[in-house]
């Protein structure tokens, strides 16, 4: 069922991750992401994935689906590491043709691995643990700061809530009118790539116009409930911090600290 | 003096061409004039093109008259001072049930329109609370939108008008991209809403049998308002419905025909119930 999908990639289940403040959640992957950047040896790295493994822990999302994640990467993993494995210059272990293997191409190339695979694993929990609308909401919130400078927030964030609410009316239409041509003989499926494009001609066209009349509609179902911007509009749910949040806070904050502290002293 | 006044009202789409230049103009509304007062449950019955659409969308200055004036409780729409307590008065709800949802929860939904009024957040909650009870769609409030029927999904939108506290809802067709089961969901509601919360409702539609409890129908032709009064004395003129492309109830009809065949029949009847009780007595 097309109108059964979810976005994004949220696991629904109740965890302390999952109720915390988007906002909070948003800071503690800032502060991972910083302190994979200052990591440089060891015990920092194991520091890191001790965080790593608490904060999986924490949400109670099986591991199974944090590693999912790490598909869309391995690529990008595998040219990064046979880049660093024979192109960093130091004591050689062998040599084929032009390419060498060096004892400093093995460390780097398996930090640098390490460090893409926590990456991508700490944002994980982010989006495995809040729902898009709590993190548009979180970041509204958190960059209301910009619209002192005359960055449209509230309105880039209400367009994103909107989108996420039409995305499925959307794939629902775009299958109605798929079926409807191809009723009508459409070939959607056979010939090269350049056919393929050509045929989604009389499918976009009536999405497109389709889209922009439900927008016109959208508008003035807006107006007529009297939207008129961010300015002097109060929140149904607003977000509070609670003390799982002050916690987290301070959590992040001693992290930080110990990961700055074990840079400086090793 | 009622809750929604119209004197006079016109209303021309204009068409532009490139440069800008009046191209078109195309009279919906020619000289409409309606009193409708508050608590009432009042019904637009026309054919497509009646302009009954347009004269909707006047109701809460979503389109401005041409000429005329349109009061809500004594405030004129075209008056740009009032246009947010005009909307905040005369609630709308329209046709396509997907295109008027914004929330992507239920209740969010339902909560949006105090949120935009700048409503305390517990009174929201409130709010949308007693909405949701009396639509009766208190059992959905944390499913996605998409998942509700047609009828459901109308009735969040009327909830959604009923947590600004409006003190009149204007539905435009709200029945018209719906099945029968929703149709009856949805109507059964906006009577309620009526009975109970003494709102005011000026139902839009082409369906006669939405209309049969009305308190009053106007019905409109061309952009005028060409009969007016209870359903029971617009319905006893059967042929003059019939000219403007709109049928009557089958009830309705067959008792006219019957009529005319030379049974002894008032005129009006609306429902089955009454033909069975007028063709009993005149049986027994």
């Amino acid at each position: 069922m097309l109108r059964d999908i979810t976005l994004g990639q949220y696991y629904p289940i109740d965890s302390v991750m999952h109720r915390m403040d988007p906002r909070t959640k948003l800071f503690g992957t800032m502060v991972y992401i910083v302190s994979l950047f200052i990591a440089d040896s060891l015990l920092v790295y194991v520091a890191a994935a001790l965080f790593l493994v608490a904060a999986i822990r924490m949400s109670k999302v099986p591991v199974k689906f944090m590693v999912r994640g790490l598909k869309s990467i391995v690529v990008l993993l595998l040219i990064s590491v046979s880049f660093n494995l024979f192109l960093t210059p130091g004591t050689p272990i062998f040599k084929i043709g032009f390419l060498q293997m060096t004892w400093e191409g093995v460390e780097f190339a398996g930090f640098m691995a390490v460090r893409l695979i926590f990456l991508v694993l700490g944002s994980t929990i982010l989006t495995l643990t809040t729902t898009p609308n709590h993190l548009t909401d979180g970041l509204e919130k958190s960059l209301g700061f910009l619209g002192k400078v005359g960055v449209p927030v509230h309105e880039v964030s209400m367009m994103m809530s909107i989108a996420l609410r039409f995305i499925p009316i959307l794939i629902e239409e775009t299958d109605k009118i798929m079926k409807a041509q191809m009723a009508r003989g459409a070939d959607f499926e056979s010939g090269n790539l350049i056919q393929k494009a050509k045929a989604m001609v009389p499918l976009l066209v009536p999405l497109f116009i389709s889209a922009f009349r439900r927008a016109t509609d959208l508008a003035m179902a807006m107006e007529a409930r009297c939207y008129r911007g961010g300015d002097g509009r109060t929140k149904m749910k607003p977000l509070r911090y609670e003390t799982r949040d002050r916690v987290a806070y301070l959590v992040c904050f001693l992290y930080l600290t110990v990961m700055i502290g074990l840079k400086i002293i090793l | 003096m009622g809750i929604i006044r119209a004197v006079n009202l016109i209303f021309d789409y204009i068409r532009h061409d490139e440069e800008n230049n009046k191209e078109e103009t195309n009279r919906a509304l020619s000289g409409v004039s309606l009193d409708i007062e508050e608590g009432s449950f009042v019904a637009i019955l026309g054919h497509n093109g009646s302009g009954k659409s347009t004269f909707a969308k006047l109701m809460n200055g979503i389109l401005m008259p041409s000429d005329g004036t349109v009061y809500i409780a004594d405030m004129k729409t075209n008056d740009e001072e009032h246009l947010w307590d005009v909307r905040k008065t005369a609630g709308m709800v329209f046709q396509n049930p997907d295109n008027q949802i914004i929330g992507n929860v239920v209740e969010e939904d339902v909560g949006f329109g105090p949120e935009n009024m700048g409503v305390p957040t517990e009174e929201i909650w409130e709010r949308v609370d007693r909405s949701l009870e009396a639509v009766g769609m208190t059992a959905y409030r944390l499913q996605s939108p998409n998942k509700l029927s047609g009828g459901q999904k109308q009735r969040v939108a009327i909830a959604g008008v009923m947590a600004m506290k409006p003190r009149c809802i204007v539905l435009d067709e709200p029945t018209a991209m719906l099945d029968p089961n929703g149709r009856a969901e949805v109507i059964k509601t906006i009577h309620e809403l009526n009975k109970q919360e003494g709102i005011t409702v000026l139902l839009i539609t082409h369906y006669m049998e939405e209309v049969i409890d009305a308190d009053r129908v106007v019905v409109m032709d061309g952009g005028q308002v060409v009969m007016d009064g209870t359903p029971k004395e617009v319905f006893s003129r059967v042929n003059e419905l019939k000219k403007y492309r709109l049928d009557v109830p089958q009830v309705t009809e067959l008792a006219d025909e019957l009529k005319q065949a030379g049974m002894d029949l008032p005129d009006g009847i609306l429902t089955i119930e009454e033909l069975v009780d007028e063709l009993a007595a005149k049986l027994s």
